[in-house]
């Protein structure tokens, strides 16, 4: 809400309670009763409290926590195929559905990979000064409480290994994708995607495992999927250039994409999770999940 | 069958659309005019209402003008539904400005809810007061404010902090010191929320009155980070701006650093590196050392990049010098607190405020620990594109001044295919200004990779890096040359005809870089410039191939082989001259000249028979240029290839001196050219545009604010750190300013401050929250209160009354409902006044002067200026006597007197024209009635008898009852004299707009009861009459001090107005020079419509200094009132005459 250009409440929490959004239930009573107005007609408690993220009298019949590690993997492989940066960008999730006012105390087991860091609002910042702990009123429902990066990562779980030869007006392209470094866990929702080379006129891509697509802006996208047991995925083709072009001197960067999880590629681990001010012992959920982010291979 | 199978589909995608707008509105805005609105307007239904004004929404917003409906609509104002209020006052913030009149029937509806219980309906109304932007209401908005500044609810106390900047926009000058008060007591309120909206006030109405921020600046800091997001960025700017202004720069930062190392050379540890790479960017003598740009920057942020690069260079040297006096980071406890509390910012999500705060570290941290913003901003780098290039235009500044900070942090700068093209031209650009001799390996094999990439310009521009690394670090050029030669040659060796603009580009950007790194060291790299002319033969770009020619010309006489290829490579240009593009053909002409003038031996005529055979060519050219560059070089030249004798044709003439300046100049290495950045505020949009945006400022001069008042610092932090000591701080506070401390802000402050402090306590309780402050409550409540009472410097003197009060905060504060209803319902003066009067027995005597009258001299008004009038000088005087004719006149004394040597016959004075009587009687702000009766009763002025003659030196008094329409606008009228007219003004005096009402002081505590909220105007001023008064007095004892204050301020009063003095209440306290508690209490009536007028004033502070007088009107009329509590004020703080 802005008021005379100055932003007034930004909170999602204190918004929702002044105006809830429209749900079925709002809807069929809004038939019903012939009364269309969700506008709350008493000011958000939320607005006076000192967390102004969190409604004041927040009740759930079941009192649930759960913590995600969703991690996003940052990397280029240049044309000689160097690791040049690898890093990742990390965000703790949480989902809480607790009652009341709860006081939430998060602590990883090795936080000195943790340098660089951003915090939900809530999130108090003396305790992490001195103890490297994260502690917390949470917000209700989903929200993001921490993000943070950790730089300079040796190696990644997959290898993309792209091959092109130009000549004579036709350019021949292979493409190798397997498996580096074994996490632990199956990798899922391979793809990758490169955009053609302009002055190329047509391309014949096959692989031999998952689907390739060709776009007609020119994107490529080989879908994989999981890795498969037997053999070692690989697409090759050749695009033919247009007349008149000798060979290609611009080549594609291959962007890759997977998905694994049940694993924090960065290592971070969570040790435990503590509540305060709760009536009763909630239910706490823990989550790890590592994506790529913008994972580049040069050519 | 078909169609009506199609038919029915028709209806099912129509159904389906249907469902989903169940329950909202959307269908409004199909067509909101299908059904008559007018009469919905006028329903008893609620809902029907709604509906119509929904409709009339949906007509605004699709660009309809529907204010002739402003009649009915803001006759829904006084609705009990709250959507109807809310839609009601949406429609009237559109249209108010355009129906200025008839919003003003809503004014009195504002006024209601503004008294509301429910928070959120003050709110809105005030909101929305704010928002209709009328001049005539503003001094009742102004009231509103304050009231809602001290409002318990945090909400409406930061809607009042937004409308200050409506209310400002208003351009009310008048106002003004009011509204700044009024922005100073919201930032210092307890609640985050509030203090961020007050910031963003200040920022808007008075970014430079620092006096406001220097009471709170240390609260402020400890608040920072608990303030919203938004607040929090306009904050980090008001509160560096007044470190600046306070203190001046940290002399260990950057601003300064670099400047004191030239007088100093006490390179301080931990900067070795830096020194490091200045010595040896010295050394190559065009690269820019990074100190001069330090200071460039520093200079910039203080004084606008516009106004320092204006100045001359020696100027601008030695400018910095005279600020010799810095402060430390280090023992300045402000500015440590302010970094201290604006670290943790640099982990915020807000990408805004982190670079606000790095901003802060930035221009006040100590060199060496401004490292800390650097990960946080590349942190930043992760975000939407748009942030992405913000932070990185901002970081191009930090790494242009202090490369170090980023040297290690090369690889985040590495670009990523999806990076759009700005962000990748920052990115090439801050690696080129950051690479060592160690990073630059790594760094130069990215930028053989981005040679490869498909948007070309952007190779181009790696390209164009690597030049500009080869010039920064020496070591590295012959690589550099090495890769750009196997460029020139690979990029040619295949470029096909269709892609050559693209390809051309770079390959004229890789010649280019050559150029430039040539041009630095030019003595090492002849083989390169043959390299290039070889590949002549090849390279068709034209630009590219006038670039290597012109090499050739310009360093013709380098190295051994490069005369030894010319006769060859020339002959090859003669030839190919006639099919060059017209830049090639200008750079062989040239060419041929310097390499002429620099010959020897035989290769002289060889060279001479070229340059014949090239200026033919010229000469008979289609284009003009060239054929003029052709005739100029031959009459230059003539007598080199005309009489083919080098030496002894005339060496003395002025053409051959020319030729020498033109041609055969020295090789000289270019002086580097004085610097011309344009440095802004990191963060600031001018930084983004690189030219002053609107509304930038640059940082205060430092050292500008000169500030005494070190007794308000303390305020609040030290309560907040050490709440045991409360005893030795009460004396400070006893001289603590208690205006921006009130009453009614205490005593609901008092919680939100506690909760304040736990939560920003490192206590790791914060979780017992709710229930736990109460018992946290217990533990502080003696301190705190003690705390938040001694801010009101007279609590100290009433012992018993104090107890009461701090009761009473405390039972209010575990009764906050409770405390918000007696708020409600009579507001806190009111209270305190009921209090009190039980107390004033107590405490206090009332007492009664003596009879006045005799001593009022009421002040009188010049009419007419004798220099003006020929002599005739009136003047008049307000009489307190009532009109026989009318309660509506008001009876004036003018005073004719003839100041000139002859006398005056028939002197009258008339009213103007009565034309000017309707247009007046539209700003009648009063009730109905009396607009009404103004229409009606035509007569303003009961005419004078006439003065048939007035002799020389004679002075003659006349009655003149006049009916002023309005009581701010002046009556204009004719003064007669002799046949001539003069028009004069005549200005109310609103103070004589009243007339003394008796009454007992009983009757007066009821009526004022009787008239809480927004009845009640309060304002503050200085009474400083009195020290004079005090002076006269022979000796000290002769009168009694309080008694000669009373009658001071009871005569101006009376002097001024038409009021009846009612009693005086002194203090009878143990200290003879504490005036605090003294209380005069004036009653009239309203000469119109016979409404009460109370007025109340309040002194505090002492005999001998000037007074804090609060005045207090009550009274039922709200224009009325606030305009009569603006005069009294007005008189009280205007100085007595002498």
């Amino acid at each position: 809400m802005i008021d005379n250009g100055f932003p007034l409440t930004t909170e999602p929490n204190i918004l929702r309670e002044m105006i809830a959004p429209p749900n079925i239930v709002s809807k069929v009573l809004s038939v019903v009763t012939g009364n269309t107005s969700n506008m709350s007609n008493t000011l958000p408690g939320a607005t006076g409290s000192c967390v102004p993220w969190r409604k004041t009298d927040l009740k759930h019949s079941s009192n649930e926590v759960y913590v995600d590690l969703v991690e996003e993997m940052d990397a280029t492989i240049n044309r000689d195929g160097v690791l040049v940066k690898c890093e990742i960008c990390g965000e703790v999730q949480v989902n809480s559905h607790l009652s009341g006012l709860p006081d939430l105390t998060l602590s990883f087991a090795n936080t000195s990979i943790l340098n660089d860091v951003r915090f939900h609002p809530c999130v108090r910042l003396r305790p992490w000064e001195s103890n490297q702990i994260l502690s917390f009123v949470p917000p209700d429902g989903q929200f993001k409480l921490m993000s943070y990066r950790i730089k300079k990562l040796k190696s990644t779980p997959i290898y993309v290994k792209p091959q092109i030869t130009s000549d004579s007006g036709t350019c021949r392209i292979s493409l190798l994708v397997g498996i580096r470094n074994d996490p632990g866990k199956t990798i899922d929702d391979i793809n990758v995607q490169f955009q053609l080379p302009p002055r190329v006129l047509s391309a014949d891509l096959t692989s031999n495992y998952g689907t390739v697509n060709i776009l007609s802006n020119k994107t490529c996208t080989w879908s994989i999927g999981r890795m498969p047991k037997d053999k070692t995925p690989s697409m090759t083709g050749t695009l033919v250039l247009e007349t008149g072009v000798e060979r290609l001197h611009v080549f594609p960067t291959f962007l890759v994409g997977f998905k694994i999880m049940g694993v924090a590629l960065s290592g971070l681990k969570i040790e435990k999770l503590d509540f305060k001010n709760l009536p009763t012992r909630p239910y706490k959920g823990f989550r790890a999940l590592t994506r790529a982010g913008q994972y580049e291979v040069r050519s | 069958m078909f169609t009506q199978f199609g038919a029915t589909a028709d209806s099912l995608s129509k159904a389906s659309s249907l469902m989903f707008r169940i329950g909202t509105d959307a269908h409004l805005y199909d067509d909101p005019d299908d059904v008559n609105i007018a009469p919905l307007l006028d329903s008893k239904f609620d809902s029907e209402i709604c509906e119509a004004l929904k409709r009339l929404l949906a007509l605004i917003a699709q660009g309809c003008n529907v204010s002739n409906f402003f009649p009915q609509v803001v006759k829904n104002v006084a609705s009990q539904s709250m959507e109807v209020k809310k839609l009601v006052y949406l429609y009237l913030l559109h249209y108010a400005e355009k129906r200025p009149n008839e919003a003003l029937l809503s004014i009195n509806c504002f006024q209601k809810d503004l008294g509301d219980p429910n928070p959120l309906v003050r709110a809105w109304a005030l909101r929305t007061m704010a928002g209709i932007r009328l001049h005539v209401i503003a001094p009742l908005v102004l009231v509103a404010v304050g009231k809602c500044a001290r409002d318990p609810s945090v909400y409406v106390r930061k809607c009042a902090a937004n409308a200050l900047p409506k209310l400002h926009d208003l351009r009310l000058e008048e106002n003004i010191s009011t509204i700044e008060e009024l922005v100073g007591i919201l930032l210092n309120d307890n609640a985050p929320g509030v203090v961020g909206a007050a910031a963003a006030a200040f920022a808007s109405i008075c970014p430079n009155n620092f006096s406001l921020i220097a009471k709170n600046y240390r609260r402020l800091c400890e608040t920072l980070p608990d303030v919203e997001e938004w607040g929090q960025i306009v904050l980090i700017g008001i509160l560096i701006r007044y470190s600046i202004a306070r203190y001046g720069l940290v002399k260990e930062s950057l601003m300064v650093a670099s400047h004191s190392l030239e007088n100093s050379n006490s390179g301080k540890g931990g900067s070795e590196t830096y020194f490091g790479i200045k010595e040896r960017t010295n050394d190559i003598g065009s690269v820019v050392c990074e100190s001069e740009i330090a200071e460039m920057v520093s200079r910039s942020y203080l004084e606008g990049p516009d106004k320092y690069l204006s100045r001359p260079c020696s100027e601008r040297a030695s400018s910095f010098k005279d600020l010799s006096d810095f402060t430390s980071a280090k023992s300045n406890d402000d500015v440590k607190i302010l970094l201290q509390c604006t670290l943790p910012l640099l982990w915020s999500q807000n990408s805004a405020v982190v670079l606000a705060a790095a901003g802060v570290h930035w221009i006040m941290a100590p060199k060496e620990e401004i490292k800390r913003i650097v990960k946080p901003l590349l942190f930043l780098l992760r975000s939407s594109d748009a942030s992405k290039y913000v932070v990185l235009c901002n970081i191009q500044v930090f790494a242009k001044a202090m490369p170090t900070l980023f040297v290690s942090h090369f690889e985040d700068f590495f670009v990523s295919s999806i990076d759009p093209y700005p962000v990748k031209a920052l990115k090439l650009d801050i690696l080129s200004l950051i690479a060592t001799d160690s990073s630059i390996s790594p760094i130069f094999n990215e930028f053989q990779d981005y040679i490869k990439d498909p948007d070309r310009r952007f190779a181009a521009d790696a390209v164009a890096a690597i030049g500009l690394c080869a010039q920064r670090l020496p070591n590295i050029a012959s690589i550099c040359l090495e890769g750009l030669l196997v460029l020139t040659s690979s990029e040619i060796s295949d470029v096909d005809i269709a892609s050559m603009d693209e390809e051309a580009i770079i390959l004229i950007q890789a010649i280019d870089s050559i150029k430039t790194i040539i041009k630095h060291e030019h003595s090492s790299h002849d083989k390169v410039i043959v390299h290039l002319a070889r590949k002549l033969d090849s390279i068709q770009v034209p630009s590219a191939r006038a670039m290597i020619i012109w090499m050739l010309g310009e360093y013709n006489s380098m190295g051994h082989i490069i005369p030894k290829v010319l006769p060859t490579v020339l002959k090859y240009l003669a030839w190919t001259f006639s099919s060059e593009a017209l830049e090639t053909k200008l750079q062989i002409l040239n060419a041929m000249v310097k390499v002429l003038f620099h010959a020897e031996g035989e290769a002289v005529s060889t060279f001479k028979t070229l340059l014949n055979y090239v200026l033919e060519l010229a000469k008979c050219d289609l284009n003009y240029d060239i054929r003029d560059r052709g005739r100029l070089l031959q009459k230059l030249l003539s007598h080199y290839i005309g009489t083919h004798e080098l030496e002894e044709s005339a060496p003395d003439s002025t053409l051959h001196v020319l030729t020498g300046h033109l041609f055969g100049r020295e090789i000289k290495p270019i002086p580097s050219e004085p610097l011309a950045y344009r440095f802004y505020l990191p963060g600031s949009l001018s930084q983004m545009v690189l030219h002053a945006a609107p509304g930038y400022e640059p940082l205060p001069q430092p050292l500008s604010l000169i500030c005494n008042d070190t007794t308000h610092e303390p305020n609040m932090v030290i309560g907040m750190k050490q709440p045991g000591n409360g005893a030795t701080q009460s004396e400070s506070y006893e001289t603590d300013d208690a205006d921006t401390v009130s009453g009614s802000l205490n005593e609901e402050s008092t919680s939100g401050y506690n909760s304040q402090d736990s939560r920003t306590g490192s206590s790791g309780t914060h979780g017992s929250h709710r229930s736990g402050s109460v018992s946290d409550d217990d533990e502080h409540a003696g301190p705190l209160i003690h705390l938040s009472d001694s801010g009101n410097a007279h609590g100290n003197q009433l012992g018993p009354r104090f107890n009461l009060n701090s009761d009473s905060n405390y039972l209010g504060e575990l009764m906050s409902i409770k405390s918000l209803e007696s708020w409600l319902d009579d507001n806190p003066g009111s209270t305190n006044n009921s209090v009190e009067l039980n107390n004033v027995c107590q405490s206090l005597a009332r007492i009664s002067i003596g009879d006045l009258s005799s001593r009022v001299k009421p002040k009188s008004y010049t009419l007419l200026d004798p220099a003006n009038g020929n002599g005739l000088s009136v003047e008049y005087i307000f009489s307190s006597e009532v009109s026989s004719i009318s309660p509506l006149f008001v009876c004036i004394q003018v005073i004719f007197s003839n100041n000139s040597v002859e006398a005056m016959p028939n002197i009258q004075l008339i009213e103007e024209d009565s034309g000017m009587r309707v247009e007046s009687s539209d700003q009648v702000l009063t009730s109905d009635e009396s607009s009404k009766m103004s229409v009606n009763d035509v007569s303003t002025l009961v005419p004078m008898e006439e003065i048939t003659k007035l002799e020389r030196g004679q002075v003659m008094q006349r009655t003149l009852q006049v009916r002023f329409h309005h009581h701010l606008l002046p009556l204009k009228l004719l003064l007669w004299c002799n046949g001539k007219k003069y028009p004069v003004k005549l200005r109310p005096d609103i103070g004589y707009f009243v007339k003394p009402l008796p009454m007992e002081i009983n009757m007066f505590s009821i009526k004022e009861s009787q008239l809480p909220g927004m009845f009640e105007y309060i304002r503050r001023c200085t009474f400083i009459d009195h020290i004079e008064e005090l002076n006269k007095l022979e000796s000290p004892l002769a009168k009694d001090n309080f008694l000669v204050i009373c009658e001071t301020l009871a005569l101006k009063v009376l002097s001024n107005s038409n009021l009846f003095h009612l009693s005086v209440d002194m203090p009878v306290g143990t200290n003879l020079d504490d005036v605090s508690g003294l209380r005069l209490r004036f009653s009239g009536e309203i000469l119109s419509n016979s409404i009460p007028c109370l007025i109340t004033i309040t002194v505090e502070g002492r005999c001998s200094e000037p007074l804090d007088t609060e005045v207090k009107v009550n009274c039922e009329e709200t224009v009325f009132g606030l305009n009569f509590l603006n005069r009294v004020v007005n008189f009280l703080t205007e100085p007595a005459r002498l």
